[in-house]
């Protein structure tokens, strides 16, 4: 049983590697059924109101949505680069990927807070009670659209924390960490990261580029 | 090629497929537009998942997982469709 | 020597003190925290069942009012549900046996394990606070629109506590799961597993995939209460049935979570009991499956009423009779096994007789339920409640009270009384029937659900069902004081008191910290009985003297 096993349980760093794997990609799995889930509420309100939708959607900010998901891809980009400079024990390379990751992490929830300053300012936030002043066709189905557009980006952003949270985390115990703990646990937040994006890459057109 | 050409190609492949989504937004093709860009995504998922993620190394078990929270997204949607 | 005083060996005496038992991240020692945590919760629920049925004695509202009639049934449900039956073989059982019927250490992530029964601890905390602060009337289905926009009550604190109880569910669900395909011992092959790690697998499968869809749904509801965004309103164009697809989305493959651990343990204790290896164990191990997979096609037999397509009712009827094959293939396949075998009555075997015969009971209550036509008369009466009861109470509850004394001298290292133990299931046998059998004559004379006001005519039957409450309720408070007098006074337990396969009983009552002296290896088949070949000596706890 070797010393960097983190759990009791497995004989070889080989096999706990595997099963982390594994049990991240459940973990992953399951998340997908959760944005799922939210999606097929989207999806059979975009059934029955899609003009309504179509108009309501032109009012987001297509320029910053797509910002964002540039940024997004790009910290995506950034984390399996960490992923593989760690396996090849370049720690100071990984320790920068992983930062950059957290800093593009941090500007799309820059972007997205200004998106969402923006959007209670033209008053189209139907959030917290806040004054909804659409002038456009159909405003009541166009008040159901922002809500669930406020809904799923939120959502959507608390996991980007949450992401940007484990990071951190990790890169404040790193020094304390050996070296196969830092492997892995890279490479499971990497997952995680990744999932994000993926959701973002189907919210993204889902919300923003509805019949422009 | 060394991974960190694949990961490079990738990335780039992602960047390409955000400009044909949002590019043929401004083209009005009815329906397809919705299908195209779902199809667009199903891709850079694609692209996010085997290359980034790795779904295809470590054995089958991801893969497992994966085509498993597919399938059973697939079977939410169906049913719900049809009880609608 | 008095052998009371030194304490029992192996897991429970390394370490002492309240530190040892909150930090451990042993699975033997996390399962008895949740089982500490879901003793107290079964009786709360429990106590709000008695005040329904003391209530519902009589035929005006009188003992309580309308309003609080509602939180009551409410409460009742939210509690047995998602604070009871959907963690209780899985966190307790499971997570004591899964790692030794695979012959690990531990299960894969034992840090997650005790994490998760933190979370447990935590969505508990809400829920209790929603509790205490007046509770909810929602129903524990917490339906759109009254939950989002007419309900008075703490419907976000319950939700939230709710959602919250569902990651422990679905970390504990990961758990299992990487633990069953990465940590078995040498020649552990899928189909030598012990049938009770295939329920758990399957089990752990729905957790993951069906819990997400129920947070979805919460999260929703609590994001229209308080942000005020209109998901499942009406005036803005939300759909309120929509709600109803996501909830028994999830709460249907849920009660096959509740049930498929009570499944596995009824398959360990018949073989040993009539000391005959399962019958087709491949068809019960494959059925476990079928069940998780199909539970997931049929719960639109929840909503046949609601306003959902004609073509969607007629699919999901379908589909629910499906569903009955692999439970009946189970059926058969345990009254199978008890065939040609030495019977002897323990108290394990007690319970799983009564679990057979029970589920069975029920499980054809929900044929009927699965027939639109009858469903269309009967829904939203005491024959639903009827239904679940018998498979929730006479199935789950009863397989799990047999699991718990089967189990228990590995637990403890130490015996029941087994006097006792077959007195009190036989109590809860009698008072189950007395309880429950009313309710389907109830129902199907019409009386609705949820009411706690009622014509005088149905009068007999409530008074029938209350009286049957009061003895249930002796039935399950008698195990609380012998169990737990054995756990003081009990007679030293060995390693295999029951002569039962598997290879949690080949290590030590109870086990050691890392559950065994050396890996195993297996390579026998899982039922070996009469375990030809081996040397073994059944041990009967009568026969022996209480040192």
């Amino acid at each position: 049983m070797s010393a960097s096993n983190e759990s009791v349980a497995f004989d070889t760093p080989a096999r706990e590697r595997r099963a982390d794997a594994f049990a991240m990609w459940i973990f992953v799995g399951s998340e997908a059924m959760l944005f799922g889930a939210i999606l097929l509420v989207f999806f059979m309100a975009r059934i029955s109101y899609g003009a309504a939708f179509a108009a309501a959607s032109q009012r987001l900010s297509l320029p910053l949505g797509t910002l964002n998901t540039v940024v997004l891809i790009t910290s995506s980009f950034a984390m399996p680069l960490a992923h593989l400079y760690a396996s090849a024990g370049r720690w100071r390379a990984a320790l920068w990927s992983l930062a950059a990751t957290v800093l593009l992490g941090l500007g799309f929830l820059g972007i997205k807070t200004a998106e969402y300053t923006m959007e209670f300012r033209e008053g189209i936030a139907p959030v917290l009670g806040a004054p909804f002043t659409y002038d456009g066709p159909d405003r009541v189905h166009a008040e159901f659209f922002f809500g669930l557009y406020f809904a799923m980006t939120s959502l959507h952003a608390l996991h980007l924390i949450g992401g940007i949270v484990v990071i951190a985390g990790m890169l404040m115990l790193w020094t304390r960490a050996n070296e196969a703990s830092r492997l892995r646990r890279v490479h499971a937040i990497g997952l995680y990261w990744h999932f994000v994006d993926i959701v973002w890459v189907f919210l993204f057109p889902v919300l923003y580029l509805i019949n422009r | 090629m060394s991974e960190f050409r694949k990961l490079t190609f990738a990335y780039l492949g992602l960047l390409g497929l955000l400009v044909l989504t949002v590019g043929s937004s401004f083209f009005p093709l009815g329906g397809l537009n919705s299908v195209l860009n779902l199809v667009i995504a199903g891709g850079k998922a694609g692209i996010i998942a085997l290359l980034f993620m790795q779904l295809a190394a470590d054995g089958v078990l991801p893969r497992l997982a994966a085509a498993t929270a597919a399938l059973w997204l697939a079977i939410l949607f169906g049913l719900t469709l049809i009880g609608q | 020597m008095s052998t009371e005083a030194l304490s029992p060996p192996g897991y429970l005496s390394e370490g002492a003190g309240p530190a040892a038992w909150l930090l451990t991240t042993d699975h033997k020692r996390i399962a008895w925290l949740y089982l500490a945590s879901l003793t107290a919760f079964f009786f709360l629920g429990g106590a709000f069942a008695v005040l329904m049925r003391v209530e519902l004695a009589t035929p005006s509202g009188d003992l309580v009012s309308d309003d609080s009639y509602n939180r009551l049934f409410s409460l009742h449900g939210i509690i047995m549900i998602w604070f009871f039956l959907v963690p209780s073989i899985p966190a307790t059982l499971g997570n004591f046996l899964l790692p030794l019927m695979v012959g690990a250490r531990d299960l894969a992530f034992p840090r997650l394990n005790l994490a998760s029964w933190y979370v447990f601890m935590l969505g508990s905390m809400f829920a209790l606070f929603s509790v205490l602060a007046g509770g909810v009337d929602t129903g524990w289905t917490f339906y759109t629109p009254l939950s989002t926009l007419y309900a008075n009550g703490f419907v976000s604190m319950a939700a939230l506590g709710v959602f919250i109880v569902g990651f422990s569910t679905i970390m504990t669900g990961i758990n299992f799961i990487v633990t069953v395909h990465t940590l078995r011992a040498p020649g552990l092959t899928w189909f030598r597993l012990p049938i009770f790690v295939w329920t758990m697998y399957a089990t752990a499968l729905v957790m993951v995939l069906a819990t997400p869809v129920l947070a979805a749904s919460l999260i929703l509801i609590v994001l229209e209460r308080v942000f005020g965004i209109g998901i499942f309103n009406p005036a803005l164009g939300g759909d309120p049935l929509l709600f109803q697809h996501l909830f028994w989305f999830y709460s249907h493959p849920a009660v096959y979570i509740m049930i498929l651990p009570g499944m596995g343990v009824v398959s360990e204790v018949l073989p040993c009991f009539s000391r005959r290896p399962l019958f087709g164990y491949k068809a019960v191990a494959l059925s476990s499956m079928a069940i998780a997979v199909f539970g997931f096609l049929v719960w639109g037999h929840h909503m046949f009423v609601s306003g959902q397509s004609a073509y969607a009712g007629v699919l999901f009827s379908f589909l629910s009779f499906c569903v009955a094959i692999p439970s009946a293939i189970k059926v058969f396949n345990w009254s199978l096994t008890l065939r040609k075998g030495e019977i002897s009555f323990e108290t394990p075997m007690l319970y799983a007789l009564f679990f057979l015969a029970l589920f069975t009971f029920g499980g054809l209550a929900g044929l009927f339920l699965a027939a639109l036509a009858i469903d269309v008369h009967v829904h939203d009466t005491y024959f639903v409640v009827a239904h679940f009861h018998y498979i929730m109470v006479g199935g789950m509850v009863t397989a799990y009270m047999a699991g718990l004394h089967f189990w228990w001298p590995k637990l403890t290292g130490r015996l029941y009384s087994e006097t006792w133990g077959r007195i009190a299931a036989t109590v809860t046998f009698l008072g189950f029937n007395l309880t429950f059998f009313p309710q389907f004559v109830l129902g199907y004379l019409g009386m609705p659900r949820r009411y706690h006001t009622y014509p005088p005519e149905f009068q007999f039957w409530h008074v029938l069902s209350s009286a049957g409450a009061v003895v249930l309720a002796i039935g399950y408070l008698m195990p609380l004081l012998y169990l737990g007098w054995s756990m003081f006074r009990g007679a030293r337990a060995p390693a295999n008191p029951w002569g039962a396969t598997g290879l949690e009983w080949q290590t030590a009552s109870p086990p050691p910290p890392h559950n065994f002296e050396t890996t195993p290896k297996v390579s026998r088949p899982a039922y070996d009985y009469p375990m030809k070949g081996l040397r073994h000596e059944k041990f009967s706890p009568h026969k022996e003297e209480a040192r």
